[in-house]
């Protein structure tokens, strides 16, 4: 665990040593912000309409849960940017020969370079907390809601997360990995509206069911819904175990080259 | 304390290294010689634990590479061809990232790393960003990487490739300090190098090691020598002369320039004398006469091309 923490810290510095970090920072609290904003604009328009009774009112939770959705959709693109670097910068600068030949374990290595990641998001993701202040403030959100949002959030981040540093391990290079990563997550994403339509069998298989599974958005779904089920869970943990297991593998597979 | 038993590496059919053995006692500077693509680099990363080999042991300070390769990593430290440093950290940072990971308390660490800033000569550069320094401060900060926590074998790929006249030389000071607490195992295609620091050397050629010996014997094999004897004329004379004398094997004059004369002889002392007194009663002048070391360029070359040849 020694070595997965002096990774982690040291991952964490470059970060912050490099542009990199604070443009995608900035980037992501730009698009939520605007997105926050408009948020905000459609439910005061919808308040003031149901005033005058000429409209239905929208309740928070509805608009918080849309506000949600798209930030999980916006951290698909988020997440490869921050990824990439983990083991293909490595590779290229030659460094990981000082990483093998360390007394530490790959494991220790691969679980390193995940926290690092995982740290900078959540720091990202704290940033956030600013719209829940201001829902407090001037709405009356649920908060065990906006809690397992959160959670479902941060569940799946660190499936994001796994796998870009399982794509970066195979990479040979940060552009590649990104690119990469994008296209897994956004496929990712995709499964389920693929797999809602589609009714076709395999053997005692059913595509649609088992494609809908597989995406993470269904799951996280019920998160924003405040539903916290048991397969939910299951799915992100087993996704960033295996995830995290495969990258181990191919991390270790360098030695075999 | 490293002994190394029959290792192959194989690539496809491609044996990059081909069965080699040897041992290195403890304190010991070995040289590992070979032109590029030799194997001498796959055989550092297989004996730093980096790289799994096809088949054969290797064990360093009784433990196995293969079975017990945390507790190898532990006693060594490594330098690669390419110096591992990270452009954007400082000489300080990553000194101290690598103590870290080492496993250094970090009660120890700020002493550690003290250390290894002067023994490397980096005082001047310690809190400049490693991106920013020149190939030769890059190298020396692998070095100090590699010895930050007092490894017992250290283990150096082409340690002075890139470095100025002044800083080579300053490098294999720093080598040959180390001969007193660390066994040290280096490699290079630079033959003088091998000769001004390392106690014994192993050439390696296509995977295999081909001779291995002590620095001191070197070029002496076969008993014979050969001497340099520079006159102030020469004459068909004096060749006839000296192949006369007994023990003589072979006289070559060269008239270019100077007048010169090479002597291949047993190697006695009895025969300088000799040489000398035959010179002088011939009356050509003798102005100087040396021994010609074989040296180490001519018989590392030999060695090859004779492999060559052979194949």
């Amino acid at each position: 665990m020694r070595g997965a923490i002096a990774i982690a810290k040291k991952e964490l510095r470059t970060y912050f040593y490099s542009p990199v970090a604070y443009v995608i920072i900035g980037i992501f609290l730009l698009v939520m912000g605007i997105i926050f904003a408009k948020f905000v604009s459609i439910y005061h328009q919808a308040n003031t309409m149901q005033r005058f009774g000429q409209a239905q009112g929208i309740t928070l939770d509805k608009l918080a849960s849309y506000l949600y959705q798209n930030m999980a959709f916006i951290l698909c693109f988020v997440t490869p940017f921050l990824t990439m670097r983990l083991f293909a910068e490595e590779k290229r600068q030659n460094t990981l020969e000082l990483l093998f030949t360390a007394p530490i374990r790959s494991a220790e290595l691969v679980i390193g370079k995940f926290l690092a990641a995982y740290g900078l998001m959540v720091l990202m993701m704290a940033v956030s907390f600013i719209y829940v202040l201001f829902m407090i403030l001037w709405g009356n959100p649920e908060p065990t809601i906006i809690m397992s949002t959160y959670l479902g959030l941060f569940l799946a981040l660190s499936c994001y997360i796994s796998l870009g540093a399982l794509i970066s391990a195979i990479s040979s290079s940060q552009a590649i990995a990104a690119v990469w990563t994008f296209i897994v997550l956004l496929l990712l994403w995709l499964l389920q509206s693929i797999g809602q339509g589609l009714t076709t069998k395999w053997g005692f298989i059913e595509w649609g069911p088992t494609l809908v599974y597989l995406s993470p958005l269904g799951h996280f779904s019920s998160f924003i819904e405040g539903l916290l089920n048991l397969k939910d869970f299951v799915y992100f943990i087993t996704f960033t175990g295996f995830t995290l297991f495969l990258t181990h593998r191919v991390v270790e597979s360098n030695r075999w080259r | 304390m490293i002994e190394v038993r029959e290792l192959t590496k194989r690539y496809g059919d491609r044996y990059a290294v081909d069965g080699i053995s040897f041992s290195v006692k403890r304190g010991e500077i070995l040289g590992f010689l070979g032109q590029n693509g030799a194997g001498k680099t796959t055989t550092m990363k297989i004996l730093t634990c980096f790289m799994s080999a096809t088949s054969g042991t290797a064990s360093v300070a009784g433990f196995d590479v293969f079975e017990n390769p945390l507790e190898v990593k532990k006693r060594i430290g490594f330098l690669p061809e390419t110096p591992p440093v990270y452009p954007e950290l400082l000489v300080s940072e990553y000194l101290s990232f690598v103590a870290e990971l080492r496993g250094i308390p970090s009660a120890d660490r700020a002493k550690k790393i003290d250390a290894a800033v002067e023994r490397c000569y980096l005082g001047d550069v310690r809190h400049r960003l490693i991106g920013n320094l020149s190939k030769g401060y890059r190298q020396r900060v692998g070095i100090a990487q590699a010895l930050i926590h007092d490894p017992e074998v250290l283990i150096l790929d082409e340690p002075t490739v890139g470095l100025d006249p002044k800083q080579v030389s300053e490098a294999r000071g720093l080598i040959k300090n180390l001969r007193t607490e660390h066994t040290v195992i280096y490699s290079t295609h630079i033959l003088s190098e091998v000769a001004a620091t390392c106690d014994r050397i192993i050439i390696v050629d296509k995977g295999k090691i081909v001779a291995q010996e002590a620095i001191g014997s070197l070029g002496m094999t076969g008993g014979s020598t050969k001497t340099e004897i520079v006159v102030q004329k020469s004459s068909d004379g004096l060749t006839k002369a000296l192949q006369g004398i007994s023990g003589v094997t072979n006289v070559q004059s060269f008239t270019n320039g100077s007048n010169r004369l090479v002597v291949e002889s047993d190697a006695r002392d009895e025969l300088m004398a000799e040489l000398s007194r035959t010179v002088v009663n011939q009356g050509a002048g003798l102005i100087r006469m040396s021994p010609v070391q074989l040296a180490l360029e001519e018989y590392y070359l030999g060695l090859i091309s004779g492999r060559r040849s052979e194949v």
